[in-house]
């Protein structure tokens, strides 16, 4: 004997509100796991393996600058909304200070004489593997 | 409850769906050695123990062959240089010279491991660079033969002929520390890792899922931006540039590339060269010699070997890429004005 339910061709209310409510959970879920806000750009800076600061780049208002003097040779980072640079450095290969700012998750500046490091970190995911050059 | 079941077998595996993949967190060190920055990513699980079996491997052979330590075997082979003495080596520093010595045989006057007194005369090995009198580049460029170290395979030792005269490494030594530490990781059974020693991009094995490193190059006239990205799986990519270290003198710009037939930095018409090969210690002294040999040489270098793949990057914006890196390579610079072609044999 075949059920009332198999006799159904159409769908019913019911179905409906089932398939409602699995796209708005799925739509819920999709929000409640989406990364957190904005790309939490981060600059890690370290002198010879020891971190010295940290910023929080998408997050400053104010522009900041710090100097590190402990190295060989002192050197001034600024730090902007969104980007990073050593502005100035007593170094006179100056190498550090020709690269510029930097802006997106996994890029570096290096400054050997000093052992310094800024590093960017982000929740984006890196485009690359690693960079050659 | 047969709608309720149907709800939560759709919620289970929209749950899957939506959660982010599982991108396991590599043993990962970064650290200077050999006048550069390093590092290592292991993504086996439990990869500590191999990463830091690495890095003391680079460690050790940056004892042996760095000129800047007195206490290396490159500075007591230099201590040495005109007096007679053959001074006993390890045999990875014989096996590095003697390759460093073919190399120089394969492009001569493009590649020569004898070229530090000329580097020192520029100011390239501390950080008070600038353009040396005519006087002191010329006795500097007397210096320079590497016809006159002689290298004794056999007895492991190697001497230099002439007072003054010295070795760097620094075109090599990173290359034969990628393989190093490729043997080392391998033999405590990695099987997806990656090196970046100083820019040149060591890719062991694959990733975790089976898929090729993606590997950008550097755009050597805006270093933030990638000129391309290369698909890698067991090989090195090496690149030269002139953009890497630099200083302007009365607004002339002048690189480390050192031409050894001119003792000038090398004009040979590229930005940038790299060397894509399996034999990582190939990738990292080409990449110089071919930046110095110029397009032209470099291509007809390339179509008499079968052991490498190049990217070079010409000071009229183009981009030139050998034909077995095309199934896996992808342009990134056109934005930027630069052309791509591929090179065929």
């Amino acid at each position: 004997m075949r059920s009332p339910a198999a006799d159904r061709r159409r769908p019913t209310l019911w179905d409906g509100v089932v398939a409602l409510v699995v796209v708005a959970l799925a739509a819920l879920l999709v929000f409640l796991l989406r990364p957190a806000g904005g790309s939490n750009l981060t600059a890690v800076i370290t002198l010879d393996g020891v971190q010295v600061a940290q910023y929080q780049l998408d997050q400053l208002d104010q522009p900041i600058t710090l100097t590190v003097d402990e190295g060989t040779y002192p050197l001034t980072i600024r730090a902007e909304q969104g980007r990073i640079c050593i502005e100035h450095s007593d170094c006179p290969s100056q190498d550090c200070v020709r690269t510029g700012w930097i802006s997106k998750p996994g890029q570096q500046i290096i400054c050997l004489p000093n052992r310094l490091i800024i590093s960017l970190f982000g929740s984006e995911p890196e485009p690359f593997d690693a960079v050659t050059g | 409850m047969k709608r309720f079941f149907l709800l939560l077998c759709c919620l289970t595996v929209l749950t899957g769906c939506a959660a982010p993949a599982a991108n396991p967190e590599p043993a990962q060190a970064q650290f200077f050695s050999m006048d550069t920055l390093m590092s290592i990513r292991v993504y086996n699980e439990g990869g500590e123990d191999a990463l830091q079996a690495a890095r003391q491997e680079i460690e050790k052979l940056d004892k042996l062959l760095s000129r800047t330590d007195p206490d290396s075997q490159i500075s007591l082979l230099n201590s040495h240089a005109g007096d007679g003495t053959l001074v006993l080596l390890d045999a990875q520093v014989t096996d590095l010279l003697t390759f460093a010595k073919s190399v120089s045989q394969l492009l001569p006057g493009c590649f020569d491991i004898t070229i530090a007194p000329v580097m020192d005369a520029w100011g390239f090995t501390t950080e008070e660079r600038h353009v040396p009198t005519a006087e002191a580049l010329t006795a500097a460029m007397a210096l320079v033969d590497s016809g006159k170290l002689t290298v004794d395979e056999a007895a492991s030792a190697a001497r230099l002929e002439q007072a003054g005269m010295e070795v760097d490494l620094g075109a090599v030594a990173k290359g034969f520390a990628a393989g190093r530490a490729d043997a080392v990781l391998r033999e405590e059974g990695v099987t997806s890792a990656l090196l970046d020693l100083g820019g040149n991009v060591t890719a062991i094995g694959s990733k975790l899922d089976g898929s090729a490193w993606q590997v950008a190059v550097k755009d050597p006239q805006n270093t933030s931006e990638a000129l391309c990205v290369l698909s890698l799986k067991d090989q090195t990519a090496s690149t030269s540039g002139g953009y890497e270290r630099y200083f302007e003198e009365n607004g002339q710009i002048y690189h480390h590339i050192i031409d050894p037939e001119t003792g000038y930095p090398a004009d040979s018409g590229l930005l940038s060269v790299t060397v894509i090969s399996s034999d990582h210690m190939l990738a990292d002294a080409l990449s110089t010699t071919l930046f110095v040999a110029g397009p032209e040489e470099a291509l007809d270098f390339w179509r008499s070997r079968e052991d490498f793949e190049l990217v070079l990057c010409t000071q009229d914006n183009r981009v030139i890429v050998t034909e077995g890196l095309e199934a896996g390579y992808r342009p990134a610079g056109e934005d930027r004005g630069y052309t791509y072609e591929i090179a065929r044999r």
